[in-house]
């Protein structure tokens, strides 16, 4: 037993196809990862923090501004 | 000294959360300065006529005199806070329903432009309570609390420790007041 799965509640079991599965399997040997779940698990969190950097739009100065226009309208600023 | 926020867009039901917890009994700091209107039939439960946001600005609002009481700063406001300890009742709202509500209150909206500026601030205002180590924050929606109050209220009151009168709560949520609401969204 890994000592992922040792941390009861912390992990939970995500299905993938046999095929990929095994996909995984030869692109992982020689490597360092131990295991087709912490590939897996690396794949998904670079993915994952790729998506957030693209998803996250910045707050500039102009909309800053635009938003202070409003809010003044509303009574919520001088 | 832990101060208590109830924080959202404007017109997201921050209003509404404070008479909530007025009524539920916590201590809710507010004034006349702004009285109730067609827009706020119950009030707006503020301080300074809702312009706390230009005393944060400039360093001079005394969050130290509201220690243990709920105070209302808006979602923009949230980006000048002091460092502090801080727990956040923040209220979101379907967009469509803020900007009619604000188009209501202040005239005409260019929603291509306006819309996506709320949402970021929103997104903005969200990230900084989730990431400051000195903010412990709930999520609260709008309709939800419309929809199913004692559900929601129950919840905020788990988030207050159980210092809530959640019967008295409850009954500060009249849903005939809350037009705008757009279904199934």
């Amino acid at each position: 037993m890994t000592a992922e799965k040792e941390e009861k509640g912390k992990y939970t079991t995500v299905s993938i196809p046999t095929p990929l599965a095994e996909k995984i399997k030869k692109r992982i040997e020689g490597t360092g990862f131990n295991s087709i779940s912490s590939y897996v698990t690396y794949v998904l969190r670079e993915l994952l923090a790729n998506m957030e950097e693209e998803e996250e739009e910045v707050f500039s100065k102009e909309d800053e501004e635009k938003i202070k226009e409003r809010l003044r309208a509303l009574g919520y600023l001088d | 000294m832990t101060n208590y926020i109830v924080s959202g867009l404007e017109r997201s039901g921050t209003s509404m959360m404070m008479q909530i917890l007025y009524r539920g009994g916590m201590p809710v700091a507010f004034d006349k300065s702004r009285p109730p209107n067609e827009h706020n039939p119950k009030g707006y439960y503020e301080l300074e006529g809702g312009k706390v946001i230009n005393r944060l600005m400039d360093g001079t609002f005394p969050l130290e005199k509201y220690d243990g009481k709920f105070i209302k700063i808006t979602a923009y406001g949230l980006k000048f806070l002091p460092k502090g300890d801080y727990k956040i009742i923040y209220m979101v709202r379907n967009l469509d329903e803020i900007m009619d509500s604000m188009e209501k209150m202040s005239g005409p909206i260019d929603r291509e432009v306006e819309k996506p500026l709320f949402e970021k601030l929103n997104k903005y205002a969200m990230k900084l309570i989730d990431e400051r180590e000195d903010i412990d924050y709930i999520i609260v929606k709008y309709n939800d609390v419309v929809r199913n109050p004692r559900k929601e209220i129950e919840r905020v009151n788990e988030f207050l420790g159980g210092k809530l009168d959640v019967d008295a709560a409850v009954k500060a949520v009249d849903p005939k007041l809350y037009r705008n609401v757009r279904e199934n969204r």
